[in-house]
């Protein structure tokens, strides 16, 4: 036995692992799995659990598992080090918004600067999240984790997952979840360091213009403003807004355009990231309380019978023999007279007796305990010189049968079988009869030995 | 958890006992079966199971072979004017030195029947009624638990159920039941519980459940199965290869393509024959139509299109080679502006690199070959049909099957239905090409589409 592994699996994980061993099964056939299955049944619990214990001991004798949690911390890695470029690209993001504080802020390059990468990529994310196309940002974790992972088992790995997740639907809010979760890092990383640099040096705001009206200008700023404002931010006066063509030194000024910047930034740049980062995350773990393995899938269902046998084998509760009782082999009677023909288990619908040659007796077909009495009382007190039995070879060939034919040989100075022709019958079947007929050294013929019978010759 | 059901399985020697049980279990690996009289010579025990839980378990028994000696025997125990019931008679039979020399078998059967809750008795039916099998009968009923005849062997036309019926009947033994263990009928096992329940009140549970999760196998088999079918199909259609147009290279890939579609096939025909629990190398799987010359006959030999029915146009009935694939490039009539239209409209980076690569194709003269539509159409012939003879037949053995199934009409003029011809325009959906996308959404969808034709093609399903 193997000691406890260092990690246990999440549910996902395990999960992942079956997965990953499916596809590899699908891809290059059926592993090696009587230990792993015999582990599973040990386990017991449903299919699911079946296959999921089967999956986890394959993966880990196959070394899938040890992937997976390098994957694992190769991939927490990758996240550490996006969260931290995150937390950079925001801070500059703010820190150049702003400038170095020596030229007035130009108030709509700050918040193009600060917002315009952000709803770029914000719709390029929602026309993917529409038509079902994956991140980019995802697929580049999962490339990333994959090749620190330095694990050639871990190729299998990210397939693995994108599969699993799309299957159930979860990817792309699996996806959605990590871009958005990044954006919500950059914005909120620029919202707070800009609320920093706001609280602790002096910006002059300033707008410019060569097309536009002031007209404009002014109207632009407060609807960008109004939705920022039903939050409490404020919004510049039109006055202010007219006098800001060249930065104002007033501290009312400075204050509401801050204000303003600051509004604008976590109304369009935190909030919708923020929204959709609880909205995925929502679905994301929601998702993943009902993810199940898709028992449908064909290999499982062949899975299913290695897995949950529909039968068992119990094995052997009463022995067989050593040897089954035989009945010995004939020895014929010193002498008798006269020639019988008898059928033994004939069908009715056969027409019985054949046409005989005169001198021939028939002694009927004999099927009944009955009719075997009768018929070996009459042959005790007349023994025949020839008996001919005829035999139906479509009947198996049984011992009870066998018992009586070498009971009637036995009374008669000669006996032949006739293993009358009889259509559909079993070649197999009539080779048996001989075999059988071998052991009592009884002779057997296929054609009726009529001639035979009459005069005791051929 | 409640006791599982007993059931001995008794009859006459070579009558298919253990045929029935491994029909039953679903499994190749239980006893020995042989055309030779007394194969089985023991008692072996196999139990049904729902969910890992057993619910019946059977016992194969040793034929009876001479239980005329076997009455007479037991009559001369009956000691004159004495009055006692069967089963003190077979107890007393068990006890005798007879029951460990000559009838050691039957005392076998008998003592098994007696410690199980009823009994199976299995006939022959094609046998007349002989009297032997009156008095095995006859024995048997002594041992007082409940015997359920089935008459097995009647799917030939030689049976004489009706013989057999009015023998049963004239003996109190009115419920029965044909079931042929080669080729049981497809609700025979339902029918074979339905009628157990409502002889063994008390196991009507065990039974009900038995009945429930077997059909819901059954089911859930022949989803899967159109679904490896559904697959098999999705992967050749959408194969291609790309080759400069000289004749020897066209003829190498040509090669290299049917080569992969064969052994594609024979992918899904052993994921076929593990779903239905058959082993390669059972006995049984060499009498399917695998191995029946049909099946040997290559896929791309035009005989083996004919044999099937399926139409075949121009110069695929003409020429000595079939599939030898349509030429996109050129002759691409099938494969033309509608294909492409498709690709398009199916998402634009995707068609963008296709129609890149088929125009970079176009301007260095190479050729597309893919699989033809009959190759398909055969395919899923072949498939299905192999699928139902799964499906048809017990674990026990050997019977032909029916090639002319009207249900494969559609199939047999060549025409590929929608979402096959989708998969024309999506080289990512077939796994034999490189750069395969085999989780992709839509060919999931386009997977399950293929699925459900192919099980609406059964309406028995």
């Amino acid at each position: 036995m193997t000691a406890k592994p260092p990690h246990a699996l999440n549910k996902l994980d395990r999960l992942w692992l079956a997965e990953a061993v499916r596809l590899t099964e699908a891809h290059a056939g059926q592993l090696e799995d009587a230990d792993a299955n015999r582990h599973a049944r040990a386990r017991g619990g449903d299919l699911e659990q079946l296959i999921l214990t089967r999956a986890e001991r394959l993966a880990e004798r196959d070394g899938l598992r040890t992937a997976l949690l390098h994957w694992r911390q190769a991939a927490t890695l990758v996240l550490l080090a996006l969260a931290v470029f995150a937390v950079f690209t925001g801070a500059g993001l703010a820190a150049a918004a702003l400038g170095n504080g020596e030229r007035p802020v130009n108030v709509f390059w700050a918040l193009g600067s600060l917002l315009g990468l952000h709803l770029f990529t914000l719709i390029g994310w929602l026309l993917g999240f529409a038509s079902g196309g994956g991140a980019g940002l995802g697929r580049l974790w999962l490339w990333l984790s994959g090749k620190l992972a330095h694990d050639a088992r871990a190729v299998q790995l990210a397939p693995a997952l994108l599969s699993l997740l799309s299957r159930a639907g979860l990817a792309r809010w699996g996806l959605g979840l990590l871009a958005n979760g990044f954006w919500l890092l950059i914005t909120g990383t620029a919202l707070l360091v800009l609320i920093a640099m706001l609280s602790t040096r002096r910006y002059g705001f300033s707008w410019e213009t060569t097309l536009l009206t002031t007209d404009h200008i002014v109207a632009l700023t407060q609807r960008l403003g109004a939705l920022p404002a039903l939050l409490g931010f404020p919004v510049p006066a039109p006055a202010v807004i007219e006098a800001s063509s060249v930065a104002l030194d007033q501290e009312a000024a400075r204050q509401s355009w801050a204000g303003w910047l600051l509004g604008a930034m976590a109304v369009y740049g935190v909030l919708p990231r923020l929204l959709l980062t609880l909205l995925c995350g929502w679905r994301w773990r929601r998702g993943l309380r009902r993810l199940r393995l898709d028992l449908s899938l064909p290999e499982y269902q062949v899975l299913r019978t290695r897995l949950q046998p529909p039968g068992e084998t119990l094995g052997v509760s009463d022995a067989a023999p050593d040897h089954l009782p035989q009945p010995p082999p004939v020895i014929a009677a010193g002498t008798g007279c006269g020639a019988v023909l008898v059928g033994i288990e004939l069908d009715q619908d056969r027409p019985w007796p054949p046409p005989l040659p005169t001198g021939v007796a028939d002694a009927g077909v004999v099927s009944s305990r009955q009719q075997r009495q009768a018929l070996l009382e009459a042959l005790i007190r007349q023994p025949p010189a020839r008996l001919l039995i005829a035999c139906d070879p479509r009947r198996s060939v049984d011992r009870g049968t066998l018992k009586l034919i070498a009971e009637l040989a036995r009374l008669a100075a000669a006996t032949r079988v006739w293993l009358v022709a009889a259509e559909g019958a079993d070649p197999a079947r009539r080779e048996q009869w001989r075999a059988a007929l071998r052991e009592l050294r009884l002779e057997c013929r296929e054609e009726a030995p009529l001639t035979w019978l009459e005069s005791g010759h051929d | 958890m409640t006791e599982p059901l007993r059931l001995a399985i008794v009859g006459h020697t070579n009558v298919g006992k253990t045929s029935f049980i491994r029909t039953l279990m679903r499994s190749t690996r239980f006893g020995e079966v042989s055309p030779r009289a007394s194969t089985t010579r023991h008692v072996e025990g196999a139990s049904l199971k729902v969910d890992g839980q057993e619910v019946v378990r059977l016992y194969d028994t040793p034929g009876m072979e001479d239980a005329m000696s076997l009455l007479d025997y037991i009559e001369q125990l009956r000691r004159p004017g004495e009055r006692r019931d069967g089963p003190a008679l077979i107890a007393q039979f068990l006890d005798s030195a007879e029951a460990r020399g000559q009838f050691e078998q039957e005392a076998k059967v008998l003592r098994q029947l007696l410690a199980s809750d009823a009994g199976i008795y299995v006939i022959d039916a094609r046998e007349p009624v002989l009297p032997k099998y009156v008095d095995e009968l006859e024995v048997l009923a002594m041992c007082g638990k409940p015997l359920f005849p089935v008459l097995n062997f009647v799917a030939g036309n030689d049976d004489r159920s009706d013989a057999w019926r009015e023998a049963l009947a004239r003996r109190g033994l009115h419920a029965l039941l044909s079931f042929d263990s080669v080729a049981p009928p497809l609700d025979g096992e339902r029918r074979l519980y339905e009628s157990l329940a409502l002889m063994l009140e008390k196991a009507r549970p065990q039974l009900q459940r038995l009945i429930a999760d077997r059909a819901e196998q059954a089911e859930a088999r022949r989803r899967s199965g159109a679904k490896l079918i559904a697959e098999l199909l999705v992967d050749v259609t959408a194969y291609r290869i790309s080759v400069a147009p000289e004749a020897d290279l066209v003829a190498e890939a040509m090669r290299e393509l049917r080569q992969r579609v064969r052994r594609r096939e024979q992918q899904c025909v052993e994921a076929l024959l593990q779903l239905y629990g058959f082993d390669r190398d059972d006995a049984v799987t060499g009498e399917l139509p695998l191995a029946e010359g049909r099946w040997e006959e290559d896929l791309f030999h035009p005989e083996t299109l004919k044999q099937l029915g399926v139409r075949v146009t121009g110069g695929v009935a003409a020429g000595a080679t079939v599939g030898a694939g349509i030429d996109l490039m050129v002759g691409g009539a099938s494969f033309g502006a509608g294909a492409l239209l498709g690709a398009l409209a199916g998402g634009a980076a995707q068609a963008g690199r296709q129609l890149g690569a088929r125009l970079l194709g176009k301007l260095r003269g190479e050729r597309v070959l893919s699989v033809d539509d009959a190759i398909i159409a055969l395919l899923a012939l072949r498939q299905q049909h192999l699928q139902r003879a799964l499906e048809a037949r017990g674990h026990a053995a050997q019977h032909k099957l029916n090639i002319d199934d009207p249900r494969d009409a559609d199939w047999r003029k060549a025409k590929l239905p929608e979402p096959l011809t989708k998969a024309r325009a999506h080289p990512e959906w077939s796994t034999l090409n490189p750069h395969a996308r085999p989780d992709q959404a839509d060919r999931r969808a386009a997977i399950a589409a293929v699925a459900k034709l192919l099980l609406a093609d059964r309406p028995d399903a």
